[in-house]
């Protein structure tokens, strides 16, 4: 299989004035997985679209590895994709369905037969070779077209919301079986998907989309833990917006005063973005700065979710052993684990 | 003990359905077997039929040309209905509705003019006959397609044959069109048997077919040409029924 880098530079595209596109640029490094992650609408699609060449840009260019396939028809592109809904050819067997990249690449039909069956084997469906799409489960047919997207060794696999259309231990370990297969044949793949555990979970790399953009791309760790924008920190996972006072380039949180990283004008309130587990409820002698609303026990941690005087709701993720003494209705002290926030000017609720 | 509940609406509606299309069979069939003045029944205008010197002939020359009907119905219908319905075109409801045209626009105004747009070198030929039997046929075919079309999924599996490698022609030929089978031989069996039976446009522009011929020997003996019409009825009847009985759809008999 010869896995190549793919390289969207400078699209742009535009659907009836609409801007679905805007300048996007994205490298996806050899037999690397990244995932496009973002809201509906943000583009991601399109952007995959574009890549198979199921849609023209209006500008920008597409390679893979050293060629330049901007012009080069879907057909033509060498890409294996894998649908939301279910793709499979009604009037193929499994087997078929499997083989008929291979067979319009006129490869033998034994040679091909036994490309299918590898394939079919490695997705664990050997078995159902001679059945009918009909006949499979929802989650058996999305294995089948992982498989036939596969058969034909594509330079670049697609991936376009594959799991969306499955119930959710389904969508878990055909997650799973996805990244297996493509570790294990080193495929160079583009994920789209709206689900960031699912685009945390298997991911090299997660790009956050939003409004046509690239807004941030990196690992997932650093994606969550330090996000480059408001967006993206507000898109991925869960963030509290705790309301506070900036001043110069430090904000107080809680009563101590932490370093602001984006910038921002002047002094004033703001809301400091903080994630749950930054987080420490602790309980108070007398009066204290909230009070707890609930507490959800989680298996090993436990979300307490408190109100500060304003109103304003701050959710907390402790590990279940320190929180055995928090209780709804009594008054805590909030304090927070970083040294560096975002902040953002309006005040989200 | 399971026992199957019987759908007595659906058994009704099947009954009149059944008698409304055999009971007119029926009374042609008895009619064709008479043996006129002497009374009686027998298979004699059958075999009176069998010894026209131009049964075959002219039976052949209609079959072959409602072949050619349907060839050309599907080559025109398949890709063209397939590209508007993936085109999501505003224009649609449009061109739905010009389909229809044929049944309203009278055969006597339709034949001349359609003739006349027609390439000179197939004007002179009997090849005229099958590209104007496509128009007649065209609100049934284009109709029966269209629910075969919106019954798939037709965008996904169009974009799901590209990317694995087929070309436009691979993707109509071996995805879409096995995709909507019913529907397309729901539109060969009425194309072909819209073709057989014409013969308004026939008569208007002097061609002789089967049809044209029956009504000839009519004259000279009216429960022969029944008997005729009775076979031209029953011999295309029983090829569609074959092909459908001996080229079922794969995925539904591995269903079985």
């Amino acid at each position: 299989m010869s896995n190549q880098s793919l390289t969207v530079k400078s699209v742009s595209k535009n659907f009836a004035g609409v801007k679905a596109l805007d300048n996007f640029n994205l490298e996806v490094e050899v037999g690397e997985l990244v995932a496009l992650l973002g809201p509906s609408g943000c583009g991601k699609t399109t952007a995959l679209r574009i890549v198979a060449g199921l849609e023209k840009q209006d500008s920008g260019a597409i390679r893979v590895g050293d060629t330049d396939i901007t012009s080069v028809p879907a057909y033509k592109r060498n890409m294996g994709m894998v649908f939301q809904a279910y793709s499979l050819f009604p009037n193929l067997s499994v087997e078929e369905n499997v083989a008929f990249g291979l067979q319009m690449r006129k490869v033998d039909k034994k040679v091909r037969l036994k490309k299918a069956h590898e394939l079919l084997d490695l997705v664990g469906l050997d078995s159902q070779s001679k059945r009918f799409p009909h006949q499979l489960s929802g989650g058996q047919q999305q294995r089948v077209a992982l498989a036939r997207a596969l058969a034909f060794e594509p330079e670049i696999l697609l991936l376009d919301e594959p799991l969306s259309a499955l119930d959710a231990q389904v969508r878990t370990n055909l997650r799973e079986e996805i990244r297996r297969l493509q570790l294990s044949l080193g495929t160079t793949t583009l994920f789209v998907t709206h689900d960031q555990e699912e685009a945390m979970a298997i991911s090299d790399r997660v790009g956050v989309m939003s409004n046509g953009r690239l807004e941030q791309i990196d690992i997932p760790d650093v994606l969550y833990n330090n996000p480059a924008s408001t967006f993206v920190a507000n898109f991925v996972g869960t963030m509290n917006h705790i309301p506070a006072i900036a001043s110069g380039d430090t904000v107080n949180i809680f009563g101590k005063q932490v370093r602001i990283k984006n910038s921002h004008s002047g002094s004033g309130e703001v809301s400091a973005l903080v994630r749950p587990e930054s987080i420490t409820v602790m309980r108070s002698q007398g009066a204290g700065q909230a009070k707890i609303v609930t507490r959800s026990f989680l298996g090993a941690s436990s979300q307490i979710v408190c109100q500060l005087p304003d109103g304003a709701i701050i959710q907390s993720l402790m590990p279940s052993q320190s929180t055995g003494e928090l209780h709804p209705g009594e008054e805590v002290n909030l304090s927070i684990s970083l040294d560096e926030v975002l902040v953002t000017h309006a005040k989200i609720t | 003990m399971i026992r199957k509940k019987i759908d007595i609406p659906l058994i009704i509606v099947l009954t009149l359905l059944g008698l409304f299309i055999l009971v007119p069979m029926g009374s042609a069939f008895e009619y064709s077997i008479r043996n006129g003045l002497e009374g009686g029944y027998s298979f004699k205008n059958y075999i009176w039929a069998f010894n026209q010197d131009d049964f075959g002939h002219y039976l052949l020359r209609s079959a072959w040309l409602a072949s050619l009907t349907v060839l050309i119905t599907l080559l025109i219908l398949v890709p063209t209905m397939t590209l508007l319905h993936l085109s999501n075109s505003k224009f649609r409801p449009l061109i739905d509705g010009l389909s229809l045209l044929p049944l309203v626009i009278p055969v006597v105004a339709f034949a001349v003019g359609a003739q006349i747009a027609l390439p000179e070198f197939v004007q002179s030929t009997v090849f005229e006959l099958p590209f104007l039997y496509f128009i007649l046929a065209l609100p049934y075919a284009y109709r029966s397609l269209d629910i075969g079309l919106n019954a798939i999924p037709l965008k996904t599996l169009t974009e799901a044959a590209r990317s694995s490698g087929a070309n436009w022609r691979n993707t109509v030929v071996h995805v879409i069109t096995p995709a909507v089978r019913s529907s397309v031989m729901g539109t060969v069996a009425l194309t072909f048997a819209l073709s057989l039976g014409e013969y308004t446009i026939t008569v208007l522009l002097h061609w002789d077919t089967f049809p044209t011929w029956v009504t000839y020997v009519a004259q000279e003996n009216l429960l022969g040409a029944i008997a005729i019409s009775m076979i031209a009825l029953i011999v295309p009847f029983a090829v569609l029924t074959s092909i459908s009985l001996f080229a079922p759809d794969r995925s539904m008999k591995e269903s079985k």
